[in-house]
């Protein structure tokens, strides 16, 4: 097969293969039907994105507008391959699981539509050399996780809000509904996607090519000095930082809450917000910061992503322990996993490791990104399946409800367990590394602070996610519905996506990138960090709520009142500049070309012009030759003038 | 055959025709088609480059002299015989560089219009041809002043006398032509002369002083050249202001075309500014947009002018017409004000920092070209009607031919190519 073919495959079978549902939106018994081509487009994905991974390697460039830069230039190497087959494979799971979930939704058309978009948008953004390519996936995703997280857009379901309806804190009202939620994610990423495309344009403007791995780096960061590179990277980072949800954009995320549980678990695993942590480590491998230590400035970058994402982390994890609405809670704690992946890739600028000849740095945050995003996938899965199952989107199901769904309960189970950092489970080994990472970073270059927060974020995070499987499984409240029959294709959603964490634990076993988790797991300090996170999981499986912080819990449950910044602060400002414009700008421009200046001039000239034919013809002669003489007098003098 | 034998034999027969016509009155339209067929073939014939120019030239010739069908003068006959006057001398300018000719040819053109002006339905019209006659003539002594003294400064250079004669030859085209602010006499004059003869006048009758005033400036340009052209510039941009402004706020047809004659005459005068250097490379563009810019205007205005004569014409024609004038790619007109932009932007390279006055003035002809868009639209649709098969239909769908010319025929490499020996024999030449 041809590697044209591989790529037109690989990108344009979801696209493709949902289009026909997307045009029988009017036909309900089409729409039945037709979610399986869906899927099976996606399966083709899985298919190449396989193939990819075992028979190319390299870049693969496709001129398009070469003048510009512009070309469809597709890179094969560790990060993308691996990713790649991530990406496509979460899709293709939650799809599975999709076509039970989704069954009987009012329009199915749109959401196959924009589900398939979005797969095909981060496996473009995965793969992509160019960074205009890669801009065309970001934006893909933009536009289809607006669609999705709005897709209940008439707002008519409790089930698909976000905080309690009717609940006002101050004068804001603390619950949003779909539409709300769909608009908070557009408007969000628009508002770091802009420096984003802005920085884009300098690269290709001081760089002269667009592709990631030929860019000069080094040159490129010398000539911009060290306030331009500080501002050429911070845009950049707007753009992934507002994608990924850190601090302080993370608001948009736990309302996307609103879509279905599909789109939440596509969102958090292997795309959007993943796509930030993921162009954040593509980046770096091809930046190569730890030999960039002469130029001025770039610490200030990473220290400041280190800051920003280890905030996040912490953010996010301690929001989670106060949560009281499922997906949301797995919200906040993906924000806080997020804020890890960037964190770990910082720390790159400080660790010239070598692990089978990559940046252990980068290789220990890709790893714990490829674990996350099968965890929290499975977890979500088993989110949505319970809010269908107890039609509640709070936290509730005791011992027995656990015993009836034994199947979610003990893939939570293990899926908590396996992403919290457990000795000798999954993550433990990767979250070793990054002890040892941050480690480093405390005894050689004597920043303290990265580690204790890492610890810090590590219980809370392990705390947060025992208060899931606790309150939804064990000592939760009893459910006042329950509805268990059916479910199948769900269930094997989610089995599938939690098997998945098996093959990774093989691969820390085998691969020989994997060496240094195998090695930093038998560190004192991992095994100590490892058992403090199993004595706070069992804890808080145990007591996973505290009645006399539960004041403390609502601050926290409320994301400490960050909405404030999203829903008024933000809003006031662009009023208040709407408003200077309405009043004072508008009026101005339709004064100038509309209403006086120029259409005045108009007239003015018009009326001359047309004063002029009187019809007798004494007066145009006095016009002309008048016209002539005094230009030929004048010219005249000026020659003489300028002759002399 | 000697170009100018034949030239002298079309004459002859063209006046017989004329003469005779007096007798039989179809005499002098075969007459006048005889001798554009021979000044044709003979132009073509001794200089192959200028067989497309000749072509379109006798084109619009025939299509003047058809129209002429449309109207009973008083002279029916002799009218004919002045038209073809006004071919043979604009087929012949070009194969000519003796100054004299050059200036007997401009004349030729000029006269007989003064006798057309005044053709009507069944008599004379005295009040248009006076007002028309005196502005003619003050633009022809101008002009020929003008001509003269530039070329006796080439002999012996003398800044005044150079200035002076720059100045009295672009004011002398200006009134010829109806550059604003000298075109007083246009828009009563398009208003109030028949249409018909106003299509010859509008198209037939601009294209000789444009070129001769091209080839006197460049012939004697000099170090000067430069500074002065700033006048033409300025003049230009009156002259586009004006008449898209008088269009845009003017309401009969006729008045519209005479404001747009106005506007287009400013976008052809710009071009006079590459007199600045002889290489036939640099003037080359000019001369393919000063020509395809007064072919595409002589063919729109002979369409419009016989739509109101006719008192309507087939809508589509009509909009297709419009659209040339807007210059919408790829009819001619907007070949005609590609190329007055390209050599615009040529100068301005040359020129360099002092070149930015033409980088402006091609932006006003941008600007003015967006202006225009309205009422050429408005233009289209008041005289446009259902088809019938009328001389005015025909006429119009020769004109949509004209301008459409360029469709077909994309790029314009092969009217840029026969421009190119036409520039390099002028430059030769000097």
């Amino acid at each position: 097969m041809s590697n044209e073919l591989i790529f037109l495959l690989l990108f344009l079978a979801p696209v493709v293969s949902s289009i026909p549902i997307a045009l029988a939106y009017k036909s309900k018994g089409w729409t039945d039907k037709l979610p399986y081509l869906s899927v099976f487009g996606i399966f083709i994905s899985v298919v190449m994105s396989i193939y990819i991974l075992f028979n190319l390697e390299g870049q693969y460039p496709y001129p398009w507008i070469p003048d510009l830069g512009i070309n469809f230039v597709f890179m094969i190497d560790y990060l993308s391959s691996y990713m790649g087959v991530v990406t496509a494979l979460i899709a293709f799971f939650i799809a599975i699981y999709g076509l039970d979930y989704m069954k009987g939704d009012y329009r199915p058309s749109w959401y196959w539509f924009c589900f398939n978009l979005f797969t095909a948008s981060m496996l473009l953004v995965v793969y992509s050399d160019n960074l205009f390519l890669l801009f065309v996936g970001w934006e893909g995703l933009g536009a289809a996780s607006w669609g999705l997280i709005g897709h209940w857009f008439r707002d008519d379901d409790d089930i698909a809000y976000v905080g309690k309806a009717g609940r006002k804190v101050g004068p804001l009202e603390f619950s949003w509904p779909p539409s709300f939620g769909g608009w908070r994610a557009i408007s969000t990423i628009r508002f770091g996607d802009v420096p984003m495309f802005l920085a884009i344009a300098a690269i290709w403007v001081f760089a002269g090519t667009l592709n990631i791995s030929e860019i000069d780096w080094h040159t490129l960061f010398i000539t911009l000095g060290a306030a331009g590179t500080i501002i050429l990277m911070v845009c950049l980072l707007m753009g992934l930082f507002t994608k990924s949800a850190q601090v302080p954009f993370s608001e948009w995320l736990m309302t996307a809450m609103t879509g279905p549980t599909t789109v939440s678990a596509l969102l958090h695993s292997a795309t959007m917000v993943a796509a930030g942590a993921f162009v954040f480590l593509k980046l770096t491998w091809y930046i190569e910061p730890w030999h960039l230590h002469d130029v001025p400035g770039l610490e200030y970058v990473f220290i400041f992503v280190l800051a920003i994402g280890l905030l996040s982390g912490f953010y996010g994890a301690l929001c989670g322990t106060g949560m009281r609405e499922r997906k949301v809670l797995l919200a906040a704690s993906t924000m806080s996993s997020i804020g890890l992946m960037f964190a770990a890739g910082a720390t790159s600028y400080w660790i010239d490791i070598e692990v089978a000849g990559m940046n252990l740095a980068l290789l220990v945050a890709f790893w714990y990104m490829a674990i996350h995003a099968f965890a929290k996938a499975s977890l979500f899965l088993v989110a949505g399946h319970l809010i269908h199952g107890t039609h509640s989107r709070f936290l509730c199901g005791d011992l027995e409800f656990g015993k009836r769904m034994k199947t979610a309960f003990a893939v939570t189970l293990i899926a908590s367990s396996f992403l919290v950092g457990i000795p000798l489970l999954t993550a433990y080994w990767v979250k070793s590394s990054m002890d040892v990472l941050y480690e480093h970073l405390w005894l050689h270059h004597d920043m303290l602070w990265p580690i204790v927060l890492l610890i810090v974020i590590s219980l809370l995070y392990s705390a947060v996610l025992a208060k899931f499987l606790s309150l939804n499984f064990i000592k939760g409240e009893k459910p006042e519905h329950e509805h268990l029959e059916g479910g199948g294709l769900m269930k094997l959603g989610y089995v599938l996506m939690v098997a998945m964490l098996f093959v990774i634990s093989c691969g820390i076993i085998i691969f020989e990138e994997a060496a240094h988790f195998r090695h930093a797991g038998g560190e004192a300090m991992s095994i100590g960090v490892g058992l403090a996170i199993l004595v706070v999981f069992i804890v808080a499986v145990y007591k996973p709520s505290i009645s006399a912080l539960s004041r403390f819990g609502s601050f926290l449950n409320d994301r400490m009142y960050l909405p404030y910044l999203n829903d008024y602060i933000l809003p006031k400002i662009g009023f208040f500049i709407s408003h200077i414009l309405d009043d004072y700008v508008n009026p101005a421009i339709d004064g100038l070309f509309n209403t006086k200046v120029i259409p005045g001039l108009f007239g003015w000239t018009s009326r001359r012009i047309r004063a002029i034919q009187s019809g007798y013809l004494s007066r145009y002669i006095n016009i002309v030759l008048g016209l002539v003489m005094i230009i030929l007098v004048i010219v005249v003098i000026l020659v003489r003038g300028v002759w002399q | 055959m000697d170009l100018l034998v034949m030239m002298l034999a079309a004459l002859v027969i063209l006046t017989l025709c004329a003469v005779l016509s007096y007798k039989y009155r179809d005499l002098g339209l075969i007459g006048a088609i005889v001798a554009a067929i021979i000044a044709f073939w003979a132009v073509s014939s001794s200089n192959p480059e200028l067989t497309i120019y000749c072509a379109f030239v006798f084109v619009i010739g025939i299509i003047n002299l058809a129209s002429l069908k449309a109207i009973k003068s008083v002279i029916q006959g002799v009218d004919y015989g002045l038209v073809g006057l006004m071919i043979l001398a604009t087929m012949y300018i070009f194969t000519t560089q003796d100054l004299a000719m050059i200036l007997v040819a401009f004349v030729l053109v000029s006269v007989p219009t003064y006798i057309l002006v005044m053709i009507r339905e069944g008599g004379t019209n005295v009040e248009v041809g006076i007002k028309y006659i005196t502005f003619m003539v003050l633009a022809t002594v101008l002009f020929l002043i003008g001509a003269v003294i530039l070329a006796y400064t080439k002999s012996a250079p003398n800044a005044i006398l150079y200035i002076l004669g720059y100045v009295m030859l672009v004011l002398g085209l200006s009134i010829e032509v109806g550059v604003a602010p000298l075109h007083e006499w246009v828009p009563d004059v398009f208003t109030s002369a028949d249409p018909i003869p106003m299509s010859i006048i509008a198209s037939l009758a601009k294209i000789v002083p444009f070129i001769v005033a091209l080839w006197v400036l460049i012939y004697s340009a000099c170090d000067l050249t430069a500074s002065i052209t700033v006048f033409t510039a300025v003049l230009a941009a009156i002259s586009m202001f004006t008449g898209n402004i008088g269009a845009l706020t003017s309401k009969e047809p006729a008045r519209v075309l005479a404001y747009s004659t106005v506007a287009n005459m400013g976008y052809i005068l710009t071009c006079l500014v590459v007199a600045i250097n002889p290489e036939p490379a640099f003037i080359c563009f000019a001369l393919v947009g000063v020509v395809l810019m007064l072919f595409a205007n002589a063919a729109g205005k002979i369409g419009f002018f016989n739509a109101i004569k006719g008192k309507g014409a087939y809508t589509p024609l009509m909009y297709l017409l419009a659209f040339s004038f807007i210059g919408l790619p790829p009819l001619m007109g907007f070949w005609g004000k590609f190329f007055i932009l390209a050599s615009l932007v040529n100068v301005g390279l040359f020129l360099g920092d002092a070149g930015l006055i033409y980088y402006i003035l091609a932006a006003i002809v941008v600007i003015n070209s967006a202006i225009s868009v309205p009422y050429y639209l408005r233009l289209a649709r008041d005289l446009g009607g259902s088809w019938q098969f009328n001389l005015a239909n025909v006429i119009s769908l020769v004109a949509v031919i004209i301008v459409f010319i360029t469709v077909a025929f994309i790029p314009v490499d092969w009217f840029i190519n026969s421009m190119a020996v036409v520039a390099q024999t002028i430059g030769v030449v000097i």
